[in-house]
């Protein structure tokens, strides 16, 4: 096991080469620059233009600027913002806590709905099923992002004693971050928990449509104790598939939803970096994204095997 | 234009230049001026009701982070809220966009292409140093420097020399009469005064300005602290002023429902009206327009090149339609010139192939042989500005009813800018934020400014017109030459006007007084701004 996870992790370099690579031709290839963006509509003279971009090192050849952003990286520097001026790494760490924050309340919360509610809907079936799965479609036809607005605007129209906008470190105040993280986390939270729940709901039914489960009954087992050792235990490893692949997806959804609700984190980060053209910070995020997707597929791989002894690796 | 009976003269020493004050003759009223003669323009901010109370702090609502905040090097229009506080030149525009001394007391004009600047005594940067002459030249020194230029450069081109008199009289020698270098020095940050010696102003500004720097959190907030030093009397009122960033013009909105912010702009006016009316205790000004939504049209490119199609087009937009269903009504039919500048002339007169007309529309198709309507493929606009594209899509409409096909296209604005700057295209949208002049608006037109070149333009005598203008002195005539320009520019129909109106359609919290949205789009007046209880 311990081998396996060390080939994974040495894996990741090669994957991790490719993806800087491409973050960094891709945004280059895109029309349009930091100096044009940031100037805007403004009558600036080409011959400024080209000043700025000097300044940036972004008249040197691409190889040049991609072998230097490398010898960079290498010695863990990942270069300074055009738009700030800091370096980008300090200014990218509390972000990505900050996101992480997000992400982790988004996926608990996507987690109990999902699964509870997938399994409500699979255990008592007839009117509950009805109910659950009209909610899943209901949510998943309508964009987090229209929800997240939605919650926004109505808040601020008859709640506006609730402070959406009061974002406050989690060191500073536990409690009020906790506070201020609640409805983004849900916005983010519904449309992943839709997956979940429809997945749960799936591979309960398949598992317990089986003959075990069957035996389990006749020998006059407590349906409780069905439910927990032989179904829940039996489904848990396709939910568990899913809720990692999901994990890409509340990253995605995090950059709508934080900047919906000024939160300042990884995604309000990118997003504010795509628009200028501030390729170092875009290029940081995007390794910095890679690197947590990839561990969190090692970690979903653990997972299988911890829940189902049939998974074993090496 | 010159109050002598406001009771509220702020400034008594300071002479007040009103750009339109074409009955007194120039020289003759700055002679005045530094003969002791108390001038002022009443500045709308202090007129309103109430007595300024000191103290408290003003959140202001943007959309947008600062780039840079030395204005020597800056070119993000995003950074001018900030720079505007930080920093002062020796001119600036009052609330009715008229120019007035700020920095310098007055100044002598001993003909056309000198002037002689007194400056204010006992000001203070906000490091503490002195402010004097010196730090004009630097200025402008750096502006200009051969090795470096800045950004801005091209505006002040028309600067021979700049010599320090004495340390607190500086004077500028001009190649040519000019008339757009006063312009230029009263808009921040173009004509923003940075003190010598200091580095690295990007990041640790350091003016002359009502506002201290005091901390920027990129994308949560940037804070200001009150200049204890500031030269006004009593001002600024405030304590601090906090910026806080929405990227999302809904959570803007809800920001300001739910006190969050005491102050913001919306893009879109009829947001802001519809905010007003649904939350008690708002303000909402409209100032004046400073934004027009041109279509821009690559003239050198086929069927672009033939003066028919461009006409075709103009005769077939319906201005007013646009005007009333996009904005709602709040605005006025499009000008080159939008009304801000130059006296307020709002270009609203009648223009050739401005009516709507589309059988005439369909007839000179037919003369520039497309009898069977013509399809002049993608047109380009802001994906990101929802108004331009809905504009867009009702001059698809209407272009359609005269046989003239479009393919719409929204954009994201990095590439769509470096399309319009390189000619790339054939239709495209991009409107202009407030120029400090409108030479700069019009002189994108000239076949010798980068812009016109790659667009194709090659009308010499549009160019003289646009060189003539820049030196007539006398506002009246001025406003005429623009006006001739405009009409040249709509008879040729080089970009179509389609309507103009105010960039930031702002609003504010009942208890804020003494603010002044002015169409420079940037907030000098939080200088005057003071919170009621």
């Amino acid at each position: 096991m311990t081998r396996v996870l060390l080939v994974r992790l040495a894996w990741m370099v090669p994957i991790l080469f490719g993806v800087s690579l491409v973050a960094f031709t891709l945004m280059r290839a895109l029309p349009g620059d930091f100096a044009q963006a940031a100037a805007g509509t403004a009558d600036v003279s080409p011959e400024a233009l080209d000043a700025i971009r000097r300044e940036l090192g972004l008249d040197r050849p691409i190889w040049e600027q991609y072998l230097h952003w490398l010898g960079q990286i290498a010695v863990g520097d990942f270069g300074t913002s055009f738009v700030t001026d800091k370096p980008v790494l300090g200014e990218l760490l509390p972000r990505l806590a900050v996101t992480f924050e997000l992400t982790l309340l988004a996926g608990t919360m996507a987690m109990l709905l999902g699964a509870s509610s997938g399994l409500a809907s699979a255990r008592f079936r007839g009117r509950t099923d009805w109910v659950v799965r009209g909610f899943n479609g209901l949510l998943l036809a309508i964009p987090n992002f229209v929800v997240a607005t939605l919650i926004v605007l109505l808040a601020g129209l008859y709640f506006p004693e609730v402070g959406i906008f009061n974002y406050v470190p989690f060191l500073e105040d536990p409690i009020g971050n906790l506070g201020s993280m609640l409805l983004p986390a849900l916005s983010l939270a519904l449309a992943v928990s839709v997956t979940i729940s429809e997945n749960t709901r799936a591979a309960v039914l398949e598992v317990a449509s089986q003959d075990f489960v069957m035996v389990a009954r006749a020998k006059g087992l407590h349906s409780g104790a069905v439910l927990r050792d032989y179904l829940v235990r039996n489904a848990l490893t396709p939910v568990i598939t899913v809720t990692g692949l999901q994990l890409a997806q509340l990253l995605g959804g995090s950059i709508l939803i934080e900047t919906i609700f000024t939160i300042p984190g990884m995604g309000q980060y990118l997003f504010d970096s795509i628009t200028s053209r501030d390729y170092p910070v875009i290029q940081a995020i995007v390794l910095v994204a890679a690197v947590i997707v990839l561990l969190v597929n090692v970690l979903v791989d653990v997972a299988y095997a911890r829940a189902d002894a049939r998974v074993s690796y090496g | 234009m010159l109050d002598k009976t406001t009771p509220n003269i702020e400034f008594p020493t300071q002479l007040a230049l009103a750009q339109g004050a074409e009955s007194v003759h120039r020289r003759t009223l700055l002679r005045l001026a530094l003969v002791g003669g108390a001038f002022s323009l009443a500045p709308m901010a202090l007129a309103q009701s109430g007595t300024p109370r000191r103290g408290g702090t003003l959140t202001i609502g943007a959309d947008a982070d600062p780039i840079g905040l030395d204005p020597v090097t800056v070119t993000a229009f995003s950074s001018y809220d900030f720079t505007a506080l930080l920093y002062t030149g020796l001119l600036r525009w009052n609330a009715e966009m008229k120019i007035e001394p700020d920095l310098a007391t007055g100044f002598l004009t001993p003909d056309d292409t000198t002037y002689i600047f007194r400056l204010r005594q006992g000001v203070k940067f906000h490091n503490g140093q002195p402010f004097n002459a010196e730090d004009v030249k630097h200025t402008f020194d750096r502006i200009l420097d051969p090795a470096n230029p800045a950004p801005n450069a091209n505006l002040f081109s028309g600067i021979k020399a700049v010599t320090v008199v004495d340390p607190h009289t500086v004077k500028f020698e001009l190649k040519a009469p000019s008339a757009t270098f006063l312009s230029y020095l009263a808009t921040n940050p173009m004509g923003s005064i940075v003190p010598r010696g200091a580095t690295d102003l990007k990041t640790k500004p350091v003016g002359t300005g009502p506002f201290v720097f005091e901390s920027y959190e990129p994308n949560q907030q940037f804070t200001l602290k009150r200049n204890p030093d500031y030269y006004e009397d009593k001002q600024p009122y405030l304590d601090t002023v906090v910026f806080k960033f929405f990227k999302d013009q809904a959570s803007l909105a809800s920001a300001l429902r739910s006190k969050a912010i005491d102050m913001t702009w919306f893009k879109d006016p009829k947001v802001s009206a519809q905010i007003v009316k649904t939350t008690r205790d708002l303000v909402s000004a409209p100032g004046k327009t400073s934004r027009t939504f041109p279509v821009w049209m690559n003239v050198k490119a086929k069927p672009f090149n033939d003066a028919r199609v461009r006409r075709a087009l103009s005769l077939a937009s319906d201005r007013k339609a646009c005007l009333q269903t996009v904005l709602g009504g709040s605005g006025k039919v499009g000008a080159m010139v939008p009304e801000s500048q130059v006296g307020g002339y709002d270009g609203v007169g009648p223009m050739p192939y401005y009516k709507h007309d589309i059988a005439a529309a369909k007839k000179l198709l037919a003369e520039a042989g497309f009898p069977n309507g013509i399809d002049l493929g993608d047109y380009i606009v802001v994906a990101a500005n929802a108004l331009d594209v809905q504009c867009a899509q009702i001059l698809q409409q209407q272009w359609a009813a005269a046989g003239i096909k479009v393919n719409l296209k929204p954009m994201e604005t990095a590439p769509l800018l470096s399309m319009w700057l390189k000619g790339e295209f054939g239709l495209l949208s991009v409107a202009l934020a407030w120029s400090a002049d409108p030479d700069v608006i019009v002189s994108r037109l000239s076949s010798a400014h980068p812009h016109g070149k790659a667009m194709g333009m090659d009308d010499a005598a549009l160019d003289k017109l646009i060189v003539d203008a820049r030196s007539i002195l006398d506002n009246g005539k001025r406003a005429a030459a623009y006006q001739q320009i405009q009409k040249h520019i709509a008879e040729q129909a080089y970009v179509l006007q389609i309507y103009q109106y105010p960039l930031r359609w702002e609003a504010w919290r009942g208890n804020v007084k003494g603010y002044v949205p002015l169409a420079a789009n940037i907030r000098s007046f939080v200088r005057t701004t003071w919170l009621d209880k």
